[in-house]
């Protein structure tokens, strides 16, 4: 098994688009690495040069240490599982699973059949072997495509969007069934998905990608707490965002001024007064009033009262919609069956400075 | 993401690696080769020796004269035969469209796919056969003693037997009934693309069949109209076979006049002149349509606007779709859209005077028995062709009195039967492979990479329809003569292969374009070779597509003749010249068994190419 380094890898179409700019990434032997962004982001076409299909402009692809930023497609030893599955429609589950194998040589069909057979077992579809494609399932298709993948035992592991033409329920359990083949096999994996959620659930660590460069590359949870910027916040989770000044800056806490609300937050290493900040929250930071009392904040609550306009049930929790007296629009979440506010309700409600954020603009 | 090449300096800009940029010049250089070289310099040639000297007795010299020109624009004989062409063309279209679209109507909206199926595949297989066998077909039933004859004198309608050819009428009868299969798949293809909701809208808000038609299906399917009126003119205008073979000498057409300065006046550069006449009144044509009228885009194929959705613009659809939009604005230029219109206000006006219930009955009796009438005409000839082989008779005689494969017997033995059926099958294999190769790696290469003037390269695969194949076949020869390689066998695949490698490399174009690219993306990730892509992937999966294309290609050389006949300068016998020159001296009934062979192969071909495309004409 072997990592991927990307060192200022860069795709230029034309002269004036510019799908990816000199990014940098190190993927670790065996780590699922997500790359997640907006479509048109450049997260397809980074994994594409990292299989071959594109010719980077400049920068360089090295897998297992070797550099294979000039080498064909069919010579870099990658897996791919696509988004349509791409399974041939001409040959056998048998057939399409062996493809790798037979095109690479030097295997007997004893070894090749047994092969097969392990990965359709791997994949929990033994007995499959004699089927078209035409005759699977999609939840089936997409089990075969990453099969067919893993069988010449590839360096890496490719999935471009592969859940994203499969139905809610069926992409959740594969979410669960990818992850643990990959863990089983160990195999080096970057996954491409629009889908932050997916992102969040699956990966070891994960790339936000926004016009081409990495805005954010860390494991889930940090990437979740500890957004780097105003577009990481906003595009992974939900994030209430308050455009901001640094009003003053004291103890590691700041005090900005949000259209003439002050608010407590985190300050970050070099925040000085003055700056243009984005104050983010999470929605489920926020506390009723009810609550605050158990808190044992010893700094600064921010306050907020209002009224609830709109309140929607998630499962797990309820998300609940607020109208400020100074008519900001606040998004808050909490447990379900811990409150009983309804629209129409006045609240109040706070969240520490702790678990405010201060992002540069 | 693809981006234009504005830049044409920069290596291959969509990126597939792999595939290293030079490429594409090795992949294009193989058609191009063939097109500009084998195609375009024959054209040149024809021009350049339209400007030569004739000197009598079957030489020329190399100058600069007007003389050729001069004289077919100065003597009423050829300007008269001019008019005549036109007229013919113009004749045959407007009796194609009012017998073709009651025809395709029905067939759009019948709804027993069985027999759908059969009528088409009876429309479809008649449009490839010969010239040659169907001119004959009209031959035998318009001769004194023929059926039509016959039925004249023993109803008392005429005195003694009477022969309808050659003749004006007889000719027309002839030319309508060959080119009205083109008419009616036009058609066809523009009613079956309607969107029925429409009209049962329109049904539903009141109006009657009549009103319906006149009012939605008429006006939507004006570019069907427009496109199959273009098309027949076209092919009517180049037309030789039949002016030959069913007109006198009154109406030689401007293909049989060129024929006559090549073959025999062999006045190479005064029938280079007259070809490049006949050019110019076929873009005189295309140029009328477009500045004329105002109707714009579709394609040949008759699509018309109300059902055009099609975001995606296939490499050949700027090349269809500018002669196309040329070609459909002819019926606006005729106003034949028009005049149907009126004519069916004018019944719509007398039927209004019955019920509704009655109305309709009448109409749908009226349209099948105008339907059985239509579907005779294109399907007895061939039929009584059939029917007649099996005479035990010396001479053609219908009904037949009596059953016999004698005929069959002459064909298979006698040896200038059996040497021209080798010869046509020897041809038509070798320039099926030649067209299937030129047209299928123009439309791999013009899929796979990107190249400047990409649409012109793309033109360059359908442009050979479009010009008269008396043109092609002046042109070849006179190449072939300077490279002294004339009056074989292997000039006419080479010819063959280049004219009809537009039906490959439209269909493999298509095939490719539905083709999706990650399947051969999947395999090069698994580790496979582009060569071992294109052979495990990329060609099983577009089999259907190029066997389709070879076999048209086949069948249509298996029944040229006017190239053939050129190119063969009297030393080569394929079927359709065999045929053709025992119709100069006498009628054997072994000419019916021969065309029997050939209509059966050409029906098995085209059935098959049916069932490998998945039915393409449903």
């Amino acid at each position: 098994m072997s990592g991927i380094t990307l060192s200022g890898l860069t795709k230029r179409y034309g002269s004036d688009v510019l799908a990816v700019d000199e990014v940098d990434l190190q993927i670790e032997s065996g780590e699922f690495v997500t790359l997640v962004g907006p479509s048109g982001c450049g997260k397809t076409t980074t994994l594409r040069t990292i299989a071959g299909f594109e010719t980077p402009t400049g920068g360089t692809v090295r897998i297992g240490g070797r550099n294979v930023t000039d080498a064909p497609p069919y010579e870099r030893n990658t897996g791919m599982v696509f988004q349509d599955f791409a399974l041939f429609p001409h040959m056998t589950v048998h057939e399409n699973v062996a493809y790798g194998m037979e095109a690479e040589g030097g295997y007997t069909q004893a070894e090749i059949d047994d092969r097969v057979e392990e990965m359709l077992d791997l994949v929990e579809l033994p007995g499959f072997g004699n089927r078209y494609p035409d005759q699977l399932s999609g939840g089936q298709q997409q089990r075969i495509a990453l099969a067919r993948a893993l069988a010449p035992e590839p360096d890496a592991l490719l999935l471009d969007e592969p859940l994203a033409s499969l139905d809610k329920k069926l992409r959740e359990q594969m979410q669960v069934e990818l992850r643990r083949i990959q863990e089983e096999i160990g195999i080096t994996t970057v996954f491409v998905t629009h889908n932050q959620e997916e992102a969040l659930t699956m990966s070891d660590r994960l790339a936000v990608m926004n016009e081409g460069r990495f805005e954010q590359v860390g494991p889930p949870g940090e990437v979740y707490d500890r957004p780097n910027s105003r577009f990481v916040a906003d595009f992974i989770g939900t994030a209430n965002i308050f455009e901001s000044s640094v009003a003053g800056v004291e103890n590691g806490y700041a005090t900005v001024d949000s259209e003439g609300t002050a608010i407590e937050a985190v300050a970050g290493g070099g925040v000085q007064p003055g700056d243009d900040v984005s104050v983010i929250v999470r929605p489920e930071r926020f506390r009723f009033a009810s609550e605050a009392a158990e808190s044992d904040a010893g700094h600064a609550e921010n306050v907020f009262e209002g009224e609830i306009t709109f309140k929607r049930h998630l499962g797990s929790s309820v998300e609940s919609r607020l109208e400020t007296v100074d008519g900001r629009e606040l998004v808050v979440a909490h447990r379900s069956g811990l409150h009983e506010h309804e629209p129409g309700d006045s609240v109040t409600v706070s969240v520490d400075a702790d678990d405010c954020r201060l992002v540069t603009r | 993401m693809a981006t234009e090449t504005s830049t044409g300096n920069e290596p291959d800009e969509s990126g597939r690696a792999g595939i290293a940029s030079k490429a594409k010049w090795y992949v294009l250089s193989y058609p191009l080769v063939w097109l500009l070289v084998v195609f375009l310099v024959p054209l040149g040639m024809l021009v350049v020796f339209s400007f030569w000297v004739n000197i009598p007795g079957g030489q020329y010299r190399p100058g600069l004269t007007f003389e050729n020109y001069v004289r077919f624009l100065t003597q009423s004989v050829y300007l008269q035969q001019l008019w005549v062409t036109v007229e013919l063309a113009l004749v045959t279209s407007a009796f194609s469209l009012v017998l073709g679209y009651p025809l395709a109507y029905y067939l759009a909206h019948l709804d027993r796919p069985w027999l759908r199926s059969t009528l088409l595949i009876t429309i479809i297989s008649s449009l490839w056969i010969t010239y040659v066998i169907r001119a004959y077909a009209w031959q035998v039933i318009l001769a004194s003693g023929g059926i039509v004859s016959s039925i004249g004198v023993a109803t008392g309608v005429l005195e003694s037997q009477t022969s309808f050819y050659p003749g004006y009428w007889g000719l027309i009868v002839g030319m309508v009934y060959v080119f009205l299969p083109f008419m009616v798949l036009t058609l066809y293809s523009s009613l079956r693309n309607l969107d029925g909701e429409l009209l049962e809208a329109s049904k539903n808000l009141g109006a009657g069949p009549l009103r319906t038609f006149r009012k939605v299906t008429l006006p939507l399917t004006k570019n069907g109209i427009t496109s199959g009126t273009a098309l027949v003119f076209i092919l009517a205008l180049g037309s030789y076979v039949l002016p030959r073979l069913l007109g006198d000498a009154s109406l030689r057409t401007l293909p049989v006049l060129i024929e006559q300065q090549i073959m025999s006046e062999s006045n190479y550069p005064f029938g280079a002149a007259m070809s490049i006449g006949l050019v110019v009144v076929v873009l005189a044509f295309l140029w009328l349509l477009v500045n004329v009228t105002d109707v714009s885009a579709g394609g040949l194929g008759g699509a018309d606007v109300a059902s055009d959705d099609d975001d995606v613009q296939r490499p050949d659809s700027g090349a269809f779709s500018s002669v196309g939009a040329g070609l459909r604005s002819v019926a606006g230029a005729f106003g034949l859209t028009g005049i149907v219109g009126r004519v069916l206000a004018a019944g719509s006006d007398v039927v209004t005077a019955v019920g509704p219930e009655t109305r309709e009955s009448v109409i749908r009796v009226g349209l099948k028995g105008y339907v059985g009438a239509v579907m005779t005409y294109i399907a007895a000839p061939l039929v009584i062709i059939v029917a007649v082989s099996f005479t035990p008779e010396e001479f053609l005689t219908f009904p037949p009195d009596g059953f016999s494969l004698r005929w069959y017997v002459t064909f298979f033995t006698d040896s200038g039967w059996v040497v021209s059926l080798l010869n046509s099958l020897a041809i038509a294999v070798a320039a099926a492979v030649l067209a299937t190769s030129i047209g299928g790696v123009l439309a791999f290469a013009l899929d796979r990479f990107e190249y400047r003037f990409e649409s012109v390269l793309g033109a360059f695969g359908v442009l050979p329809i479009l010009i008269p194949p008396v043109i092609i076949g002046v042109a070849f020869l006179v190449f072939f003569l300077e490279l002294g390689i004339a009056g074989n066998q292997l000039s006419i695949v080479v010819a063959h292969g280049i004219f009809y490698a537009p039906f490959p490399f439209i269909l493999i174009t298509q095939g490719l374009g539905e083709l999706n690219r990650s399947y051969e993306e999947a395999a090069m990730n698994l580790g496979a070779s582009p060569i071992r892509t294109i052979r495990t992937i990329t060609y099983p999966l577009l089999r259907a597509n190029v066997v389709s294309g070879a076999l048209f290609a086949f069948i249509l050389s298996l029944n040229e003749y006017i190239i053939a006949w050129l190119l063969s300068l009297f030393l080569v016998d394929t079927i359709p010249i065999h045929i053709f020159n025992q119709l100069r001296y006498s009628y054997p009934p072994t000419i019916a068994a021969a065309s029997t062979v050939f209509i059966l192969l050409t029906v098995v071909v085209m059935t098959s190419i049916d069932r490998l495309s998945g039915g393409i004409w449903q």
